[in-house]
């Protein structure tokens, strides 16, 4: 498969920073992906969605080096939704058209990618609602559907369900295959394993700024989650799922 | 309130550039006039400016333009009036400089006509007709941002600054007391306030660029406010009167 985006041993340093944030880092996404970014707080997980996005260093500025491709069109998704609105936007409506109006495409071209990214979000019926009114899970979804509106090559969320309770999470994480199979590379940092596990088809595991694992989803088994789980007694999968351990609780 | 206020007024319904040119053209007049009849005339006709945006508008903006002038009249009083030059008027007790008070009245009318313009224009605009109206006329997103941005800030500055101090006081910050205790509760809430302000805008310029707002290309208008042949000249009515007015100035300084 041809990556979508590539890397190839790149380091990345951030303005006035003493170290790299990332160091040598090879990492290709292909179409049609699902790549979890696993580690710990400070792995750089977050640094290398700036980088695969071409944020950084173009505007978070710091120094790169080493060999980057980039997709044709990018989407970013963070983790809290309200810093991702316009905030010029008075409907739900016009907040998700934001992105594809960006473009200078004509009016009916950038309405039908709103009104399509919506659908695929499950939010029509919040077209004409005001997005300062709306609750963080529906917020998010918003969010989400203003950058799928750009239809992105490649799309990349930070911890996008710190913000959403657990159905709001599922829900989140359950579009990610239909994405992907519409030929989306799809490059997600989470601390939520088990949600990555069950729809990632590959995870990249980092440290200090280094890759340390890059691998199919059992690699998570490596993962502290998985071996708090394991010293628990818990039975396999590992990280366990709430169905496993739903299982194990019994009745 | 400070903000835009939704409603169906001859003023919240006109072209974004009408009440802006209003406002403006009150900034630009209240400059011009020398004499405190004129400048308190031009109150008078902000003040109507501001009823023909409805109660609500007429209310806040009223409200906060009083909040904002009243200190500076208090001090242009001191200065103008107290501390004025001869000659002087008794009025009971207290001796009041007749051209100083003049000079006050002056400023304080001026400041208290551009506020109450402004804070009409601010209450009757919609960011969003704003942002839709200048990417119709082509301009560039950035500038457009700048300004839709402008008018927007002080709400969310208030909401934040709610929410960080109801959480301040859930931690035990006392906000009430003397005026040096209350000054003493800023700090908890300043420093939270700018910082957290500064991070947000960061990740929003992040989120606003990977929506493709930094990428040159002209923004397609979705819902351009309509404009009107009546309302154009309106605007050129506007321009006309700063014009009179200056030349009206400049004859009399001359004379």
């Amino acid at each position: 498969m041809t990556a979508v985006m590539a890397l190839e041993g790149v380091a990345f340093r951030y303005p006035g920073a003493a170290g790299e944030a990332l160091s040598g880092v090879s990492l290709g996404v292909a179409a049609g992906e699902i790549v979890a970014l696993a580690g710990d707080a400070g792995a750089g997980t977050s640094t290398l969605l700036l980088v695969a996005t071409g944020l950084a260093p173009r505007l978070v500025g710091g120094t790169l080096t080493g060999t980057r491709r980039m997709p044709g069109r990018c989407g970013i998704v963070f983790s809290r939704p309200w810093t991702q609105l316009t905030g010029l936007c008075s409907t739900v409506g016009d907040e998700v058209a934001f992105g594809p109006a960006s473009l200078g495409l004509a009016r009916e071209p950038v309405l039908a990618s709103a009104q399509r990214a919506m659908e695929r979000l499950g939010i029509t019926h919040l077209a004409m609602r005001d997005p300062a009114h709306l609750s963080g899970g529906e917020l998010q979804r918003v969010v989400v559907a203003s950058v799928l509106a750009l239809e992105p090559d490649l799309l990349a969320l930070d911890d996008p369900a710190a913000e959403l309770d657990p159905a709001g999470a599922d829900a989140l994480y359950g579009l990610l295959p239909a994405l992907a199979a519409g030929g989306t590379a799809v490059l997600v940092a989470t601390p939520d394993l088990e949600r990555a596990a069950r729809v990632a088809t590959r995870v990249v595991v980092l440290a200090g700024g280094h890759v340390v694992a890059d691998g199919p989803a059992h690699l998570l088994e490596g993962t502290r989650v998985a071996a708090i789980a394991r010293a628990a007694g818990c039975p396999p999968p590992y990280p366990p799922d709430v169905p496993s351990l739903l299982r194990r609780v019994g009745p | 309130m400070i903000g835009y206020l939704a409603g169906r007024s001859p003023l919240h319904r006109a072209h974004p550039y009408t009440t802006l040119a209003l406002a403006a053209a009150v900034l630009l007049v209240a400059f011009a006039l020398t004499r405190p009849l004129e400048v308190w005339l031009l109150v008078a006709v902000a003040a109507v400016l501001a009823a023909s945006g409805g109660g609500e508008v007429l209310r806040s903006s009223v409200r906060a333009a009083l909040l904002l002038s009243l200190p500076i009249w208090a001090l242009l009083f001191v200065l103008y009036g107290l501390l004025g030059a001869e000659p002087r008027l008794a009025l009971g007790v207290v001796s009041l400089s007749a051209p100083g008070m003049a000079r006050a009245l002056v400023l304080g009318g001026r400041i208290t006509a551009i506020v109450l313009g402004f804070l009409t224009a601010l209450g009757t605009t919609s960011p969003h007709r704003l942002v839709e109206a200048m990417t119709a006329s082509g301009v560039p997103f950035g500038r457009t941002f700048l300004l839709a941005s402008t008018l927007t800030v002080l709400p969310r500055m208030r909401d934040r600054a709610r929410q960080i101090l109801e959480a301040q006081q859930c931690r035990g910050l006392r906000i009430g007391g003397s005026p040096l205790a209350r000054l003493g509760a800023l700090g908890p809430l300043a420093l939270p306030l700018i910082l957290g302000a500064l991070a947000e805008v960061d990740e929003q310029v992040l989120a606003l660029d990977a929506r493709g707002a930094g990428g040159g290309a002209r923004r397609t208008a979705l819902e351009a406010p309509p404009d009107s042949g009546p309302q154009r000249l309106v605007r050129w009515a506007l321009l006309v009167a700063v014009i009179v007015a200056y030349g009206w100035k400049f004859w009399r300084m001359r004379g």
